[in-house]
């Protein structure tokens, strides 16, 4: 079996102690979950020197002062079934729901969904595979071969929660060497499939703020994949709204596992107001296929999964649109 | 790092000095002793080291074992002092255990799930096992299993739990399998969980050139590193093998030249497995790149590199065509001039490899005296005891093979491998037993599956349905050895010829040379691909001639006693009988052609052997050899040299001499698959054990019958003719509620023998097929029949395909455990589902596999499997055991044109490239579709 060598273990009763054990052991790690960073550390793509283990501190789901409060270590499934989440922001719990299989769901964390390291199948694989690959961009490599070329990392943010958290503007609450700070989700990905968090050495992500939406508040979360369940996305759409009848007040749709970046829908304001019939879906259909560019880092033809975007937009908004 | 560990696992505190760096799965395994844990694709894809912790399900191969706080339950905790645990018994009783590798896990899922709803619905039980992927059983029996768990097990249920067929007390009945008790509670031993004293742990170093010759391989830096006890390479094992013996091009290290990216280079064997992987990275190997051989048409085009300059005698090989077979029957070119229409078109089918969840892992040891054994998980201990002999250069009474239990096949473990090899060579060197355990990855390497092949494709009809001539052109794509390859060659064009027959036919098959893992036999050895061409086109040929597609293949329906076209004798057919079953279970007269667009229905048949007619070797000894021992406690323990690879043959052999001596199952045991406690059986491939270790069985479980009656009729002074045999005892026929027990019965004839008693049995190859050269192959004593009618919708906007359902029915001659034949026919059923829709054994440029991992190479989960409904159609062959034939490869076959078809009616497109992606549905319906 694929067998992991040469790092401690120091695990953490709450946050001071995993930070306090971050700075005292050089190349640590924080490790969660678990279930994205042990099969990179077994293919060779990371060697801690100490993995810092968050798994003990508990997670939770609090409501305070109209924001929905939810510890990074929240398990998946936890907050999948968890009874606040599911009446107040539905596709949450229904992105969740939709992350890898059950057991991988009771044991990935929040916290560690959005701050997934970026996928590739040229990255994502052994280190003997990779050697005979040549290596890419992203690990010991000169060249992505994705693009073909010396310049782009194009390793894809799959998470399925990131694009729901995005749509309902979400914000992060870290804890690091420098103290306290909070960001806005939609700051924390750049586009660079090598580097795609805007976070610092040893910051902890702790928080996960998610703004209640009120009345009227549907959306939805629709994930693309070969298998109803295991397989990351191939491409996933976060449809949130508040809605009058067939009319959205507000309308956020973000475009996930195309890219480093989730890709928030832009221009969809002139909708707002008017009812979405048959004719208004469509536009905003073709206006997401229009900036939705999906990176052949993930499988499946990339012209069908833009394909797909549209189709699901229209699938979502049909759906929203008629439950009111 | 290793530190102290405290876990507190089925309600026992341990204490384990285990490394800050393993697993849980690691620390359960090899620190805790716990082997019923599994390990199958090393990182968290298949679910088969699922283990609760604090009531959850967990992958224990993703969970740091110093980072465990929670109670944590193993399989072995799951059964009590009482017995095993209701839900595990359910998984028996079912026959949800087939090899059992992923069932402790699966097992675990299904008890969290029962424990947050007792009555869980159909959807909650998908659900909850959809991280546990299992290779077997198509998941159909693992949900009754749950469903009948909830509902309340019995702990303890005999072997034999249901009604025999009439005139039988064993024989048709539904029952457990021999084994699978202890697959579900852990017990069952299979190859990784040996563990020797002073045992060494192997690795194998492999080519990262899919072609290129070896300049140096250096191994004197790892040799001398601490820990490592043993170093081999090419030139410790120069003696080339292959599992045909006419064919023999490969060796277990590659000498001079690698053709494939993961040929095996060297080995080493070191104190554990990281000091052997950190030896293998010390090999210095230098490459000298050759022009690569990417697939099967370059590899016929003009002035392609050659992947073997000379053959096995030396000769130089002028291409890469390592066999051709060109045989016509008939008078085709007549059949096409008579005909009213043909279609014509070339098809082409994806390579798939097997992916059992047991990776390959084979452990050996020298004894003192010199004496070698090689535990392996193999299907063919006979053929890797031979074939280990040659290689090592030692006489095979030297050598001794055996199979542990064994955690899938389907043909991937039917040749010897070069880990069989490398552990032997260094465990004599070494001095110590020692291991080697694949990753995930080097199983999709070792592949031998399914040979990607480009069909082209012509069937002629006439308007009254007569299928007049059929001619195909297929070049078979083989990767950079032999393997079974001669076999397969064949088997491309000779067992297309039922159970629908032509009177014409005319086939040419090409297999060639590429730098890729070699292929060979999976499941449906050969016949799978063009069997998805013809189907196909017969549906279209049948829609040309405005016939409905089920008529047709019945007009066209090979007769008991029929000769095919191309001269195979088919002494028994169901195929008129499936073919009524699944027209009228799927409403088919009302439904087909008139459903709404989106939602079609698709047939498709076939045929396949009930085992090769003859030996791989030529030889006239038997093929299958069984013998009985009688045991004065009143059991029977039967030997035999047939490998139980999870289909269930050794409980076949416990009803067949339960059968005939009338001792209860319940009191008989079963050695196999042992070299050198059990008599020859050539192996579990070409699904041969029921029909052939059936009859062998059957022999001798008579000649033991006989005696126990012999020996009653003299107790009781009476002529033998009225001793009668019954479930379980010996009744006198004329003077009623005079009977003795079995076990009685073994007392009085060992009283009577003065010797202990023991039997014997063979089946001896019987002499059939054509006439020509090569009409032995593809030859067998009898062919099973399957119709599948399945049901698909196909969603013209995303292009994805869902299959529905799948009524399968299946000719098996009798099923002497229906509940067994049903799991192989839905376990067949799912695995071709699954080459339609997704899954492809496909190469970059480099001969770079796309994805050598659980991840990447998709097995459907419970959740988008089909409703599989497995219908059993009993022929009664004549020469088969109790009229039985083969039922686990047959069923697999035309499950993929049944899709394709039902997608035709569908949205009115052809799909003639599998898999059945929803890019490519979408990309065909767009181009043309209705």
């Amino acid at each position: 079996m694929l067998r992991m060598q040469g790092f401690g273990y120091r695990h953490a009763g709450d946050w001071d102690e995993a930070l306090r054990l971050w700075q005292d052991n050089p190349g640590a790690v924080y490790v969660a979950g678990g279930t994205d960073l042990l099969p990179n550390v077994k293919h060779g793509l990371l060697a801690p020197k100490v993995l810092v283990g968050l798994s003990g501190i508990p997670g939770g789901v609090v409501e305070r002062d109209g924001d929905l409060v939810i510890g990074a270590t929240s398990r998946l499934d936890v907050l999948a079934a968890d009874p606040v989440v599911r009446r107040l922001v539905l596709p949450l719990a229904e992105a969740a729901a939709s992350v890898a299989g059950p057991q991988l769901r009771t044991m990935a964390t929040l916290g560690g969904n959005v701050m997934l390291d970026t996928r590739c199948m040229f990255y994502n694989q052994t280190e003997f595979w990779r050697r005979s690959l040549g290596y890419c961009l992203k690990a010991e490599g000169t060249w992505c071969h994705v693009v073909g070329g010396p310049k782009t990392c194009v390793a894809t943010q799959s998470s399925d929660t990131v694009p729901v958290l995005l749509a309902l503007d979400a914000r992060l609450r870290f804890r690091g060497p420098s103290g306290t700070r909070e960001l806005a989700l939609r700051d924390l990905y750049r586009f660079n499939g090598m580097d795609h968090l805007a976070v610092e050495k040893g910051e902890l992500l702790t928080e996960i703020v998610v703004p209640l939406p009120g009345d009227g508040f549907r959306g939805s979360y629709t994930k693309l994949r070969t298998r109803d369940s295991i397989d990351f996305p191939q491409l996933g759409l976060a449809v949130c709204g508040t809605w009058e009848g067939a009319t959205p007040t507000a309308l956020e749709i973000v475009v996930g596992a195309v890219s480093p970046q989730p890709k928030p829908v832009r221009g969809l304001d002139a909708f707002l107001g008017r009812t979405l019939d048959a004719a208004a879906i469509d536009a905003v259909a073709d206006l997401v296929h229009k900036q939705t560019r999906p990176q052949g880092s993930v499988h499946g033809d990339t012209a069908w999964r833009r394909q797909m975007a549209a189709v699901f937009t229209r699938r979502a908004l049909g759906a929203l649109a008629h439950a009111g | 790092m290793k530190s102290l560990l405290q876990l507190r696992v089925n309600g026992e505190d341990l204490t384990l000095a285990v490394p800050e760096a393993w697993t849980l799965l690691e620390a359960l395994r090899y620190g805790a002793g716990l082997t019923g844990t599994k390990q199958g694709c090393d990182k968290g894809d298949c679910g088969a080291c699922t283990v609760l912790i604090d009531g959850k399900p967990t992958l224990a191969c993703l969970t740091l074992a110093h980072s465990v706080r929670g109670e944590v339950t193993t399989i072995e905790g799951v059964s009590t002092p009482e017995g095993p645990d209701p839900v595990q018994r359910a998984f028996d009783v079912s026959g949800a255990l087939q090899c059992g590798f992923c069932q402790p896990g699966m097992i675990l899922s299904a008890k969290a799930l029962l424990a947050r709803s007792p009555q869980p619905t159909d959807a909650e039980i998908r659900e909850a096992l959809s991280g546990n992927l299992c290779r077997c059983t198509g998941y159909t029996k693992i949900f009754d299993a749950v469903k009948l768990a909830a509902n309340g097990c019995e702990r303890q249920v005999p072997v034999r739990y249901g009604e025999p067929a009439e005139g039988f007390s064993v024989i048709g009945a539904r029952g457990r399998k021999a084994d699978s008790i202890a697959k579900a509670t852990g017990e069952a031993i299979y190859a990784d969980d040996i563990r020797l004293p002073r045992m060494a742990h192997g690795k194998i170093l492999r080519s990262t050139h899919a072609h290129a010759r070896l300049l140096k391989v250096d191994v004197s830096a790892a040799a001398a590193m601490p820990g490592v006890f043993a170093v081999v390479t090419g030139a410790d094992l120069p003696t080339a093998y292959c599992v045909i013996p006419w064919t023999p091009d490969e060796t277990a290290l590659a000498i001079g030249k690698v053709r494939y990216i993961g040929e095996g280079i060297a080995a080493v064997a070191a104190v554990d497995e990281e000091t052997a992987n950190r030896a293998l990275a010390a090999i210095v190997v230098e490459y000298d790149p050759l022009p690569i051989v990417k697939d099967a048409e370059a590899a016929i085009a003009p002035g392609a590199a050659l992947v073997h300059e000379v053959d096995w005698k030396g000769r130089p090989w002028e291409n890469n065509v390592c066999k051709e077979v060109d045989l016509a029957f008939g008078d085709v070119p007549a059949g096409f001039a008579k005909a009213d229409a043909v279609v014509e078109g070339r098809w082409f089918y994806e390579g798939s490899t097997h992916a059992a969840i047991e990776p390959h892992c084979a452990v050996a040891q020298w004894s003192a005296d010199g004496k070698l054994t090689v535990w392996s998980a193999t299907q063919v201990s006979h053929y890797l005891h031979r074939e280990l002999a040659k290689v090592l250069g030692v006489r095979t009474e030297e050598v001794r093979v055996i199979q542990p239990v064994l955690g899938g096949a389907f043909g991937g473990k039917s040749e010897p491998f070069d880990l069989e090899f490398c552990v032997a060579a260094l465990s004599k060197k070494a001095g110590r037993p020692v291991k080697i355990l694949y990753t995930r990855e080097e199983v999709f390497y070792a592949h031998r599956g399914r040979h990607p092949m480009d069909m082209h494709f012509k069937v002629a009809g006439t308007k009254d349905g007569r299928i007049t001539a059929v001619e195909s052109d297929i070049l078979v794509d083989g990767g950079a050895y032999h393997s079974f390859g001669l076999v397969t060659t064949y088997y491309s064009g000779q067992l297309l010829t039922g159970p629908v027959g032509f009177e014409s036919y005319h086939f040419r098959s090409r297999r060639v040379y590429t730098n890729k893992p070699c292929c060979g036999p999976k499941r449906g050895h050969g016949s799978v691909q063009p069997r998805f061409a013809f189907e196909c086109a017969l549906d279209e040929l049948s829609d040309k001639l405005g016939l409905d597609p089920i008529e047709v293949r019945r007009r066209n329906a090979v007769v008991a006693g029929d000769r095919t076209v191309n001269g195979l004798l088919v002494p028994s057919t169901g195929l008129l009988a499936c073919l009524d079953r699944v027209e009228a279970a799927s409403g088919w007269k009302e439904r087909r052609g008139k459903l709404p667009r989106g939602r079609g229905l698709g047939v498709a048949t076939s045929m396949y052997i009930s085992g090769t007619a003859y030996p791989i070797y030529p030889n006239d000894m038997p093929q299958s050899g069984v013998l009985v021992r009688a045991d004065r406690s009143g059991k029977l323990t039967v030997f035999c040299g047939a490998n139980d690879i999870g289909q269930g043959s050794d409980g076949m052999l416990a009803y067949v001499i339960a059968e005939e001596t009338g001792v209860s199952p319940d009191d008989i045991t079963v050695v196999s698959g042992d070299t050198e406690l059990t008599p020859v059986d050539l192996g579990s491939y070409s699904s041969r054990v029921t029909f052939m270790c059936g009859i062998a069985a059957q022999e001798a479980g008579a000649a033991m019958g006989a005696k126990l009656r012999e020996a009653v009729a003299k107790a009781w002074k009476v002529p033998v003719e009225r001793v009668k045999k019954g479930y379980g005892f010996y009744a006198d026929a004329e003077e009623p509620g005079r009977q003795v027990s079995a076990r009685e019965a073994l007392v009085l004839a060992e009283a009577a023998a003065g010797t202990p008693l023991s039997s014997s049995g063979g089946y001896r190859t019987r002499k059939v097929g054509g006439d020509y050269r090569g009409g032995t192959i593809g030859a067998s004593p009898a062919y099973s029949a399957t119709a599948h009618v399945c049901e698909v919708t196909v969603d013209p906007e995303t292009g994805i395909v869902r299959v529905e359902k799948v009524w399968a029915a299946h000719d098996c001659g009798r099923a002497l455990n229906p509940q067994i034949v049903e799991g192989q026919i839905e376990g067949s059923v799912y695995m071709g589902y699954a080459e339609a829709l997704m899954e492809a054994h496909t190469f970059d440029e480099r001969g770079l596999h796309s994805g050598p991992n659980l991840l990447d190479y998709r097995l459907p989960t419970s959740k988008e499997t089909p409703d599989l409904i497995a219908q059993i159609v009993e022929s009664i062959d004549p020469g088969g055991p109790y009229g039985a034939k083969e039922a686990g490869e047959g069923p697999l076959h035309p499950i993929i044109p049944a899709i394709a078809n039902a997608i035709a009616d569908a949205v009115g497109i052809r799909l003639k490239r599998i898999p059945f992606t929803p890019d490519r549905v979408l990309a065909a319906i767009r181009a043309g579709g209705v």
